[in-house]
């Protein structure tokens, strides 16, 4: 108690004041440091990325030429069928279809066999 | 005649029996206080079984308590931590076993391990990923330098306005370190306070919460937060151990068992360190304390104006620091964009009382607003706000000691 015996109101309103912006300093040093940790990592998580997108891009870019030219022979192809087509007999027909006989598919076999009496 | 002097002999014993035993104490002057203490223990004993108000805290201190004021018992000297110090040379002979556990307050020892099981258990992505819940979490320390003004006010030394203050920190391993170092003498009340203010969290806080926002602020959604990637949580502890011990040397034992803490859960290398400190060394540490602290709550130490001031200004630390961390909330709104705002109400977490004032910002923002979910936002000033008393608890403790 003798140590604060010259201590009264000014000193102590100094040192609530002084503490609490030396709380208010320290935390506003640390969210600096923060935010650049934090803009470190984000940009290199971003280099990360764009360099991944561009792999995936350069891939579909590929790709993409590939289909185009799938997309080009199918329609060529489809074009060329559709000529053929535009000339018809004008003849309906209805195709038999034999069904080969197969035992697995036998009406026979589905039904309820009543047993003999002897 | 034989007789007769065989039954003075005997009214003798049982007479002298009674006035030895802890019951005579009670009939002796000054003894009502004894009465008075051990009821106040079977109310906190009650407070922490059937209300739950931090009970794992609250039992042991309590029980401590009731220990220390069975007269006759002796449990616990007093005179051996006489003058702030222990007195070494009749230690030995003298302490109980309630002394020899004290010895871990009187060092300093058992709130940094808690400190190191609190770390191991606290999550730090939040703060990371959005830094400006430090400012939160420093605007919320107005409680402690408030009632630190208010307890010189009421005529505290200020040593004592110290301890006192640092209710407002609601954190009670810093209570208990600073209070321990600068007025060991208020460690029962201070450490009571402290730890039923923070079970009362989710009563103090509401009503302020509520009367310093507006409905629109309170119904503020805020952008999810960026994912924290592990190296930078591994990297925090480090940082921030190393800068808060260069600027401020006495608050480097709780920031940095705080900070060795964390770094055991995120580096992922020290599973079962991490588990040991996080449960084991953490629930024995807990005992210790309670029971210790407790145990300093004898009827001479607490039953007297200053414990009811210490109650009164305790209340006082937690509305202040509440009020600071939403008024700063509101005031950092005026500078921020449409769609970057910040809900105030996750500016009274920033008065520590890890996670029970996040959850509080949780659970009255979602009254307003149902889809609206503050928990991880309000984590970020609450984390803050615990580096933040430590760090008030060093420049207390660097101004007073």
């Amino acid at each position: 108690m003798d140590n604060f015996a010259n201590v009264g109101w000014s000193e102590m309103l100094l040192m609530a004041a002084l503490g609490f912006s030396v709380v208010f300093a320290v935390l506003v040093l640390l969210i600096f440091i923060m935010k650049a940790m934090g803009w470190v990592f984000t940009r290199q998580k971003k280099a990360a990325k764009v360099a991944v997108q561009g792999a995936v891009a350069a891939e579909e870019h590929d790709a993409m030429s590939d289909q185009e030219i799938a997309a080009a022979i199918i329609t060529a192809l489809k074009l060329y069928k559709s000529n053929l087509h535009d000339q018809e007999s004008e003849m309906l027909t209805i195709n038999r279809i034999a069904r080969a006989y197969s035992p697995w598919n036998s009406k026979i076999h589905g039904l309820t066999q009543v047993p003999e009496h002897k | 005649m034989i007789s007769l002097l065989q039954s003075d002999f005997l009214l003798d014993s049982v007479m002298k029996f009674v006035e030895t035993s802890g019951f005579g104490a009670f009939f002796a002057p000054g003894g009502w206080k004894f009465a008075v203490m051990i009821g106040i223990a079977c109310f906190l004993l009650y407070l922490a079984i059937k209300k739950q108000f931090e009970p794992l805290l609250l039992l042991p201190i309590a029980f401590g308590m009731l220990l220390t004021n069975l007269p006759g018992a002796e449990m616990f000297h007093s005179e051996l931590f006489a003058g702030g110090h222990v007195h070494w040379d009749i230690f030995v002979d003298n302490a109980g076993l309630i002394d020899y556990l004290y010895l871990g307050v009187k060092l300093g020892i058992y709130p940094c391990l808690i400190f190191v099981g609190v770390g191991a258990m606290t999550d730090f992505g939040p703060l990371i990923a959005n830094p400006k819940s430090f400012l939160l979490g420093a605007a919320a320390q107005l409680g402690i330098f408030a009632t630190f003004l208010g307890a010189y006010a009421l005529g505290f030394a200020p040593n004592e306005c110290g301890s006192i203050g640092i209710i407002g920190g609601a954190d009670g391993p810093t209570s208990i370190f600073l209070t321990a170092r600068l007025a060991p003498d208020l460690l029962g009340p201070i450490a009571i306070a402290a730890y039923s203010y923070m079970a009362l969290v989710p009563v103090i806080q509401p009503p302020i919460m509520k009367a310093l926002t507006t409905k629109k602020e309170r119904m503020i959604k805020m952008s999810q937060l960026r994912q924290v990637s592990k190296t930078e949580k591994i990297i925090f502890p480090v940082i921030i151990t190393i800068i808060i011990s260069l600027l401020l040397p006495s608050a480097a034992p709780l920031v940095g068992c705080l900070m060795l803490g964390n770094l055991m859960k995120e580096c992922g290398v020290v599973d079962r360190l991490s588990k040991t400190v996080q449960n084991e060394l953490m629930n024995i540490v807990v005992i210790f304390l309670g029971i210790s602290v407790g145990a300093t709550a004898t009827a001479d130490s607490f039953l007297n104006f200053k414990t009811l001031g210490i109650l009164t200004l305790g209340i006082l630390a937690f509305s202040c620091g509440t009020a600071g961390g939403l008024l700063l909330a509101k005031f950092m709104n005026l500078f921020l964009p449409e769609g970057k705002k910040i809900n105030p109400l996750i500016g009274s977490a920033g008065v520590s009382a890890v996670p029970m004032a996040a959850r509080v910002s949780q659970t009255v923002g979602q009254k307003e607003n149902p889809s609206n979910f503050l928990l991880m936002h309000a984590m970020g000033p609450n984390v803050a706000g615990v580096v933040g008393s430590a760090v008030a608890a060093g420049i207390l403790l660097a101004f007073l000691s």
